[in-house]
């Protein structure tokens, strides 16, 4: 009685069966017909379990049970069609369950089993992740790929909400086979054996608070486990300067969820889990933003061999040191890249990148990274059209005239490739100044002269002197120091 | 037979005559009154909400033999309160001692136990002879960084409450106040006083365990005191005194480097030195014009005042 | 056995002590100060226990009265020496770990460092007045800085600030000790016999 026949693979199927005769009985005799064309098929069987092929419309068997002397007791005639046919999936077989303990991910791989079915089936896989001692259902997923015909491995990740270490996690897998051509029924195939990561509370010296010293964002909820000996007892877990009620995991692993976390201090906010007997363990989290974008970034150079990049960071990240934020220089053009050093309490910040050779645009991008996320500006520019000159230097004022005067003056930075404006301001006592402007071809750190006519005899003036890009001003450099003379008598 | 039972304030006591019946015919008595017949059910006796007054001796006796059937002697008290316990060091580095007492009586026999955990070794407590609550620790170790646990229990036949002190070795340090202070005028000058003292007598070593001290001063007539810190010697010469006005002077001291500072020292009183009067009469220039007392020797009102002026407080 | 004091040894030694415990008093209230900034800083909890740090000079002792004045000395010198090399890794810690961020709790480590270094030369000193000198630090590679958590390390800094301020404490009262003329001799003993 109760014929039933279930397929794995569309080919075979297993046919089994009861027997209700209270009588001790031998062995069976099986026949079944291929698509009902004779002659039958049949042979011996102990089980009461047969493996035969599926047909592909029908199938007749004739089940004879016989005593233990081989006697027939009852013989008995199904008619299987096809829609009597149950499709059960083979257990799906996990590869393999890697943790990666830094982000609290699990890495399933498995096989989907491809090659035993046709191409092009759509097939579900659901994915269980358990954990604590209970086993308890954590979350389960459905995961969909298309059959290939071939044996494809398929990988699926899972970021768990609090540390792989915090407790042993387990993952289990089914799948179910839409095979749309098959008529009898389609079930999920049993769920495959749990594969375990054990967490740090089945370890001998696992004691610990987790994560160990992690950065989140700012707003983030985050879990922190305490693992510890078995026989202690943790009095209480603080987040900072909060006790936080306790989640058992395990009899050697609680934890505290933190939701919402705010900005932390310099040094970080310390997780502390008090045991008994004034024991202490502890972790600390850096919670911050990720960098902002970079605001007013501005590129120019001072003497044509160094290129100073500064910009506005913007809203602090709240992480410091090795946590703090990175900056590094891309230029496209080029593809040179310099990292910058910064220090991350000055309001602006600065970054060198050399001058090239026989490079006048330059495609800037500044990368800003830190542990939370990172961001990019970028900058195009013709340098020509960003000298922003050195303070000139060394000025002097010489004549033996009563009405003019030789000006002398040295600008440190090679301008051999562009023309320098220069402004000198000239005042004296008892008239308002006057400025003079005097473009003349920038030179490899030159010495600049000027003449200045029409002055007042026996008149004392004071000087002092400015330069830019005569081309394309971008920005005058500061004044020089001022220098007194006295013209001659008439 | 006959034994002591304790029983709660505001308890409802129900006393047995030992093996008599419910219905047996008996006399009961306190402290050898009979008790009146509406505080029997049966044989019987029981006493509702007890309060203190009704400690004292039972006895229960057949009724027609007068054979004395049963005898307890009730105790009416309460369990103990949490103790309040402290720990203290006035004799740094020899030891330190701990005492304590019950915020509010039971009325009935407590007894203490303490113990002290420095890490994880257990010290010996030595109870003083007197006072009984108290004993005293020998440190082991000096300088160390690991804190001290003391816990005291407390149980009486009532119940049991235990308070627990944590401590640092230095936290404790608290010398007994300075001894033996003098307070003088000094001759020829109206503003000046010359206070002295000494080393508390139960300081064992004040030259590697230096003590510091504070003087605090001010004239009877004001209420503002004047302070003045000194990190070695045990005198110091107060050099603004308001002239011809009395004083009243005490000293603390404290370890040089560690704990907190003693109690004040018993206040000492002096006047400043006052220029003789040039119109008195002989016999007004005998009494000498500076006068020193102490409040805690304030002589009764017919005892001469000291007249040299150098008046001990201890 | 230390050679018998000629009187500029005595005078010199005396000095020596007395400075060096003023100099003990500043580093122990500037130990304390720092300490204060440390805790609050590494959101500490300044009641916190903190179990015996390995490598960690501890400053109780047991039956201090009966210790020579070489023995103090050689051992203070062999912690200051080592709180030296602990300071600084701290400081090299506090900077990886915070950059530029807490300026004012490296300053103060530094200051420390610095006082701790000198109060290290200040002990060479006083045992260059014995015959045999302070032992040579050559071959004493630092113990190596063990792989904490980063919480473990804030418990760790605290464990050496608290027993540095308590050997502070104590060299103030060694050198005391070594002040001290023992009974019925007029001038400090040199220091093989003294208590």
């Amino acid at each position: 009685q109760n014929l039933k026949c279930v397929t794995h693979n569309l080919r075979k199927m297993a046919c089994t069966w009861d027997v209700s005769s209270r009588r001790r009985h031998g062995q069976s005799d099986f026949c079944y017909t291929t698509n009902d064309l004779p002659p039958p098929v049949c042979f011996k069987t102990k089980e009461k379990r047969v493996e035969i092929p599926v047909p592909e419309s029908s199938t007749t068997v004739t089940i004879t049970t016989n005593s233990i002397s081989g006697t027939a007791i009852a013989t008995k005639q199904f008619e299987i069609h096809s829609a009597d046919i149950s499709f059960v999936p083979l257990t799906p077989r996990i590869l393999s369950l890697t943790p990666d303990f830094s982000t609290s991910t699990l890495n399933l791989k498995w096989s989907d089993n491809g090659s035993a079915f046709p191409y092009g089936l759509d097939a579900f896989w659901q994915i269980q992740i358990l954990r604590k001692e209970a086993k308890e259902k954590v979350t389960q997923v459905t995961y969909y790929s298309k059959m290939t015909h071939e044996d494809v491995i398929l990988s699926w990740n899972w970021t768990s909400d609090m540390p792989l270490e915090c407790t042993s996690h387990y993952v289990k897998i089914r799948c179910y086979i839409n095979v749309t051509q098959f008529v009898g029924p389609k079930d999920w195939s049993d769920w495959s054996p749990v594969k375990e990561v054990p967490g740090k509370d089945t370890e001998p010296n696992g004691s610990g608070v987790f994560p160990q010293d992690t950065v989140v964002a700012v707003g983030s909820d985050v879990t922190f486990c305490c693992v510890h000996e078995e026989g202690q007892q943790i009095e209480r877990m603080s987040y900072g300067s909060k006790v936080y009620p306790l989640i058992r995991l395990s009899s050697r692993s609680s934890a505290i969820r933190v939701l919402n976390a705010s900005a932390s201090d310099t040094s970080g906010t310390n997780v502390v889990c008090r045991l008994s007997e004034d024991e202490m363990d502890g972790t600390v989290l850096f919670v911050g933003y990720a960098p902002d974008v970079p605001q007013n970034l501005s590129c120019e150079t001072s003497n044509f061999l160094i290129i100073k990049c500064t910009w506005k960071p913007g809203r602090p990240s709240g992480l410091y040191g090795k946590r703090g934020t990175n900056y590094s220089l891309f230029e496209r053009i080029s593809g040179k890249n310099v990292s910058c050093e910064v220090n991350e309490m000055n309001r602006e910040r600065v970054c060198g990148f050399p001058v090239l050779a026989d490079q006048k645009t330059y495609h800037f991008i500044l990368g800003v990274s830190n542990p939370i996320g990172q961001t990019q500006s970028s900058l195009l520019v013709d340098l020509t059209q960003r000298v922003h000159p050195k303070t000139p230097e060394k000025l002097t004022v010489s004549g033996n005239s009563s009405t003019s005067v030789h000006l002398h003056w040295f600008i440190n930075g090679s301008f051999a490739e562009i023309r320098l404006l220069c402004q000198i301001e000239i005042s004296s006592g008892h008239s308002e100044q006057k400025m003079h402007n005097i473009s003349m071809p920038g030179g490899k750190f030159s010495t600049y002269t000027a003449q200045l006519n029409t002055l007042h005899p026996y008149t004392k003036y004071q000087f002092r002197v400015r330069c830019s890009a005569a081309d394309h001003f971008w920005r005058w450099s500061d004044w020089s120091r001022v220098e007194e003379h006295t013209t001659l008598e008439a | 037979d006959s034994h002591i039972q304790y029983e709660r304030v505001g308890a409802d006591v129900t006393m047995k005559c030992g093996s008599m019946d419910w219905d047996a015919a008996v006399t009961w008595t306190a402290n050898g009154t009979d008790i009146d017949e509406s505080h029997l059910n049966g044989s019987y006796l029981i006493l509702k909400n007890v309060d203190l007054t009704r400690s004292g001796q039972y006895s229960c006796y057949e009724g027609s033999s007068w054979h004395l059937k049963y005898q307890t002697y009730l105790r009416v008290g309460t369990p103990p309160k949490e103790p309040v316990l402290m720990c203290r060091s006035n004799n740094y580095p020899k030891g330190f001692y701990c005492s304590w007492h019950l915020p509010t009586p039971t009325y009935i026999p407590n007894s203490f136990n303490i113990s002290v955990i420095h890490g994880t070794k257990e010290m010996v407590c030595e109870k003083d002879i007197y006072p009984k609550n108290r004993c005293h620790i020998r440190y082991l170790q000096l300088f160390s960084t690991v804190k001290y646990k003391v816990t005291l229990t407390v149980t009486n036949a009532l119940g049991k409450n235990s308070t627990t002190l944590t401590f640092d070795e230095v936290a404790i340090v608290k010398p007994d106040p300075p001894e033996s202070v003098v307070a003088k005028p000094v001759p020829n000058n109206p503003r000046r006083l010359e206070v002295s003292w000494q080393n508390p007598s139960s300081w064992p070593d004040p030259e590697s365990f230096p003590l510091k001290f504070f003087l605090r001063y001010r004239p009877l007539i004001l209420d503002q005191w004047q302070h003045v810190e000194l990190s070695d010697g045990t005198s110091h010469t107060i050099t603004d005194a308001y002239a011809g006005k009395e004083y009243i002077i005490q000293v603390a001291a404290k370890d040089n480097d560690i704990g907190t500072w003693s109690d004040w020292s018993v206040a000492v009183h002096a006047t400043p030195w006052t220029e003789e009067p040039k119109h008195l009469t002989t016999e007004a220039q005998i009494t000498d014009t500076t006068s020193a007392s102490t409040s805690s020797f304030m002589p009764p009102p017919t005892t001469k005042i000291c007249d040299k002026g150098a008046v001990v407080g201890s | 056995m230390a050679a018998a004091d000629s009187p500029s040894a005595a005078l010199r030694r005396r000095d020596l002590c007395s400075r060096g415990i003023r100099l003990a008093g500043k580093m122990r209230s500037d130990v304390i100060d720092l300490l204060d900034t440390y805790v609050e800083r590494q959101g500490l909890d300044a009641s916190a226990s903190v179990v015996t740090v390995e490598g960690v000079p501890v400053a109780a002792v047991e039956r201090w009265d009966e210790q020579t004045g070489t023995q103090r000395l050689l051992e203070n010198l062999t912690a200051y020496r080592a709180f030296r090399v602990l300071l600084a890794q701290m400081l090299e810690e506090h900077r990886e770990q915070l950059g530029d961020a807490d300026t004012g709790l490296g300053r103060a480590l530094a200051a420390v460092l610095l006082q701790v270094s000198a109060f290290a030369y200040h002990l060479e000193e006083l045992l260059r007045l014995e015959s045999r000198g302070p032992p040579s630090e050559e071959g004493t590679a630092p113990p190596p800085v063990p792989h904490l958590g980063l919480f473990e390390r804030k418990l760790r800094g605290l464990g050496v600030l608290r027993e540095l301020a308590q050997w502070a404490v104590r060299s103030a009262r060694d050198l005391r000790q070594l002040t001290k003329p023992s009974p019925g001799s007029s001038s400090a003993p040199s220091w093989a016999e003294s208590p």
